[in-house]
């Protein structure tokens, strides 16, 4: 415990920080070297070149890169992101709208696919190579291997417009769109907030499908290092000599292997949970669900790299920061760097 | 990757689609349209700065126009009850009409929405300014005479008759100056506030617009002509034409547009649907830049003419979104010449490449919108030049690059489309037909054929020559002159496809009539169950 002092913890900060930096540096420069024409969506394809000129002026474009860089820098010092050529709003106030919804899909799916994943990793294990192992083995590997995009299609092909069980694309259905306020941003909290259950129960149609197709891959990579990490253990001489004592598997399991793995599931959960926030870029698209993958690819589009920097930014940092806290997990909990530290 | 998913996905669709075939269908309520199409290119809901299609559709239904055209390029009365021509220009009486606040419509909101279009200066300007229009002279040029009388001078370099086409577009609708004002910040005309809301006297009011996601409008009650028919209508973003079919399928959605070609191939004769063709006026063009040093030659320019197979891709590829045509004014337009015989024909290509000094041909990149159906038409494209020797490199890419390096005649072949403002042949052929500055120091990146380095002084001229002539006989004659002067020049922006907007409605909407300029209204469509 020791160990994690003060001063190891502002090694990982600062650590945090310097990749952030990176991240920034780079994906503003490729933002500002892509052929991209932001100047000539505003403006539009047949404006003359004083327009054209006046609006480039205008977003500041005609200065040379790192001027624009440290401009920029010095707007994130103050907290601002620049403002969106798509909206015209401030960044940081469309990414305030877009975020939530990204949030609560990939929140959900990461609940579903631990706590499928888990137990299935561990019954694997258990089980292996018998039949259950096999089973998951495939499942696994197809979860691994499918594109999230075709997954998504079919699963609206098959769900959506032939067994009429779930929600289409979008987050609700048309009709319910504006009837409820926006207090958290999460469309189920605020719908039961505002006691509109019905808005509720159609949200949760709509979130199900693509919630489940987002939890798959990452429930595939759950299960498979659930099962090694699992197997792992079993062949460790605590548990033999569990069994031996005539301890069942399912407590063996639950009381023995799975605290002692709990600390590498962790980082698992957190390195998939970062994962899922990228992986909505693709489900969201498919989806028509407005979050920040939607709104980061159609700023791409336009080549609106205000925008695409800041929701590059927020993705990373996520991502980081998740690690970090892995990390720092990592050396609370685990018995062998406590027993070290003393 | 993606088109091998999509190959599978077309094989699980079907299948599952047969199974599934008596299943429930949901439905929006009757008193609100949904429409789904792609709103990836709405950056504006200010009718004085947006251009793009999309956006005009929505802003057609929030503001009226002194004038608007009717789908067959009549002009008819909107906010303008009637209107006299006299030889320095139009006076216009307005009806009695209220804008969506409240205020009244009076002719001094005419010349404060007029007089904001060229002080803004975007692309939305470019129409009037075109005709010599300019923010320095329209305030004297458009006067209010009192309340309700709006005088609008000729410019000098316009007809009356073309002004209204022109007074007919978006970019001239009428804005509650009075709720503008408010919202001015930084000089800006209330830009900043106006591109999400509105202030119009249209039938619908926006109710909300988060772009990419949704634009929801309201009827506005107290329309002049009446409440429209519907309470509400949702233009909904669904990027991916498999998803917006699945929607329609449905009924989760009433109108689709912006669907792909296979997609729209599955609503053929299919039950409880209908498609619509819209035609646009404008053109697939396959744009050469005459910059450069093969394709400055007008032997290579015809060369590559009589290199493409338009039969054949009309049929495979174009499909309900063109029909072939090598003149750029569509067939049944008034005036219109019948297309010049470019056909493929490898023999005659190949002679006119040796011709012109290139008998083992040569290579050229050709730069498109990865987009359909633009994408199959490079392709296609590609392929048949191969065979009269001139190999083709594809680069394809986003809106933003693929614009860019147009305006920067950074390319040697592109594919842009282009839009008509008006029923004819002016309004279709002026952006192939005028150049007046082709240096590179003129920078008229606004200008079509600048971006091709085409230098047409002669055409140039021809062209503002028709635009005046105020006697309908001697201008049609100017209009076929146009046309024949385009055709032996050799084109290096060679129209190979008139354009149609395909869309698919569900059978239950009614009074739903697809406009060549994207300004159709939405008053008067109504949805009742057929079956």
């Amino acid at each position: 415990m020791k160990e994690l002092s003060v001063k190891e913890l502002a090694r990982r900060v600062t650590h945090l920080a310097v990749s952030l930096f990176i991240l920034l540096c780079v994906t503003f420069v490729i933002g500002r070297i892509l052929p991209a024409d932001p100047v000539g969506a505003i403006v539009g394809e047949l404006a003359d070149p004083t327009a054209y000129a006046a609006m480039r002026q205008k977003l500041g474009l005609d200065l040379p890169i790192y001027q624009q860089f440290l401009i920029y820098l010095n707007g994130l010092a103050h907290g601002d992101f620049g403002t969106a050529v798509l909206t015209g709003n401030p960044v940081s106030s469309d990414l305030a709208q877009a975020f939530p919804a990204t949030f609560e899909l990939a929140t959900l799916a990461i609940l579903i696919s631990t706590f499928v994943g888990v137990p299935l990793g561990l019954t694997a294990a258990l089980f292996r190579d018998t039949f259950i192992d096999k089973i998951a083995r495939i499942v696994a590997l197809v979860g691994h291997s499918i594109p999230v995009f075709w997954f998504g299609i079919v699963g609206l092909v098959i769900f959506y417009a032939g067994l009429n069980w779930v929600g289409g694309p979008g987050r609700v259905d048309v009709f319910y769109e504006g009837m409820v306020t926006p207090q958290t941003g999460l469309l189920l909290v605020d719908s039961l907030l505002q006691g509109e259950t019905e808005i509720f129960w159609n949200a949760a149609g709509h979130i199900i499908l693509p919630a489940v197709i987002l939890a798959y891959a990452a429930m595939a990579y759950i299960t498979r290092m659930t099962r090694s990490f699992t197997l792992e253990q079993l062949s460790q001489d605590y548990v033999i000599a569990a069994r031996a004592k005539g301890v069942g598997p399912a407590r063996t399991v639950i009381g023995h292997v799975l605290p002692n793995i709990a600390v590498q599931l962790i980082t698992i959960l957190a390195i998939s949970y970062g994962g899922l926030l990228e992986g909505a870029v693709v489900t969201e698209i498919v989806f028509s669900w407005p979050g920040i993958g939607q709104y980061m690819t159609n700023a791409l589009m336009i080549g609106d790299m205000n925008a695409v920097v800041a929701a590059t930014i927020i993705i990373g940092f996520i991502f980081m920061f998740l690690n970090f806290l892995a990390d720092i997990a990592y050396a609370i909990f685990d018995p062998r760097t406590r027993e070290a530290a003393q | 990757m993606k088109h091998f998913s999509r190959s599978l996905f077309v094989g699980v669709a079907l299948c599952a689609l047969t199974l599934a075939a008596p299943a429930l269908r949901a439905a929006t309520p009757a008193d609100q349209l949904v429409i789904g199409t792609s709103l990836a290119q709405v950056l504006s809901l200010d009718p004085q700065q947006a251009t793009e299609a999309k956006a005009n559709e929505i802003m057609s239904n929030l503001y009226d126009r002194l004038v608007a055209s009717t789908p067959d390029g009549k002009i008819v009365p909107q906010l303008a009850e009637s209107w006299q021509v006299d030889d320095k220009g139009i006076t216009f009486k307005l009806r009695d009409a209220t804008f969506a606040s409240g205020n009244p419509v009076t002719s001094k909101d005419v010349a404060y929405s007029l007089g904001r279009l060229l002080k803004l200066d975007q692309a939305a300007a470019a129409n009037l300014k075109r005709v010599g229009y300019t923010k320095d002279n329209i305030d004297q040029l458009v006067k209010a005479v009192d309340d309700k009388t709006v005088r609008i001078d000729l410019s000098g370099e316009v007809t009356s008759e073309l002004l209204l086409y022109r007074l007919a577009m978006v970019v001239a609708s009428v804005v509650d100056s009075v709720e503008v004002q408010k919202h001015v910040a930084n000089d800006d005309y209330g830009n900043a506030w106006l591109r999400t809301h509105s202030a119009g006297s249209g039938p619908f009011t926006l109710n909300r617009w988060t772009p990419n996601e949704l634009v929801i409008l309201d009827a506005n009650k107290d329309y002049v002509s009446g409440a429209p028919k519907m309470r509400r209508v949702i233009v909904r973003h669904v990027p991916e034409s498999q998803v917006e079919r699945l929607m329609l399928e449905r009924g989760d959605i009433d109108i689709a547009s912006a669907l792909t070609a296979s997609d729209l191939a599955t609503f053929d004769n299919k039950k409880g649907f209908e498609i619509q063709r819209v035609p646009t006026g404008g053109f697939y063009v396959l744009s050469m830049n005459a910059g450069n040093k093969y394709l400055s030659n007008p032997k290579v320019r015809e060369a590559i003419a009589y290199g493409i197979d338009y039969k054949g891709i009309e049929k495979t590829i174009m499909g309900p979104y063109g029909r072939a045509r090598t003149v750029p004014v569509p067939e049944n337009f008034e005036y219109a010449i019948p297309s010049p015989d470019w056909h493929l024909d490898v023999a005659k290509a190949k002679e006119l490449l040796a011709e012109a000094g290139f008998k083992d041909g040569f290579t050229v990149n050709l730069k498109t919108i990865a987009q359909t159906p633009r994408i199959d038409l490079a392709t296609a494209i590609q392929a048949s030049l191969a065979q009269i020797g001139i190999k083709v490199d594809i680069q394809q890419g986003n809106g933003s690059d693929i614009i860019a390096a147009h305006r920067a005649r950074n390319f040697d072949l592109l594919i842009p489309q282009t839009g008509s403002y008006m029923p004819n042949v002016l309004g279709a052929m002026e952006q192939f037909a005028s150049n007046p500055d082709n240096s590179l120091e003129a920078n008229n990146a606004g200008n079509f054929v600048w971006r091709s380095a085409w230098d047409i002084p002669e055409l140039t001229a021809l062209t503002a020559k028709a635009s005046l002539e105020r006697d309908p006989k001697r201008r049609g004659e100017l209009y076929v002159e146009m046309q024949k002067m385009f055709v032996d020049q050799k084109p290096a922006v060679l129209p190979m496809f008139e354009r149609f907007e395909p869309i698919v409605l569900n059978d239950k909407v009614h009074g739903y009539v697809g406009h060549p300029n994207q300004t159709t209204r939405l008053e008067a469509v109504t949805k009742a169950e057929t079956d």
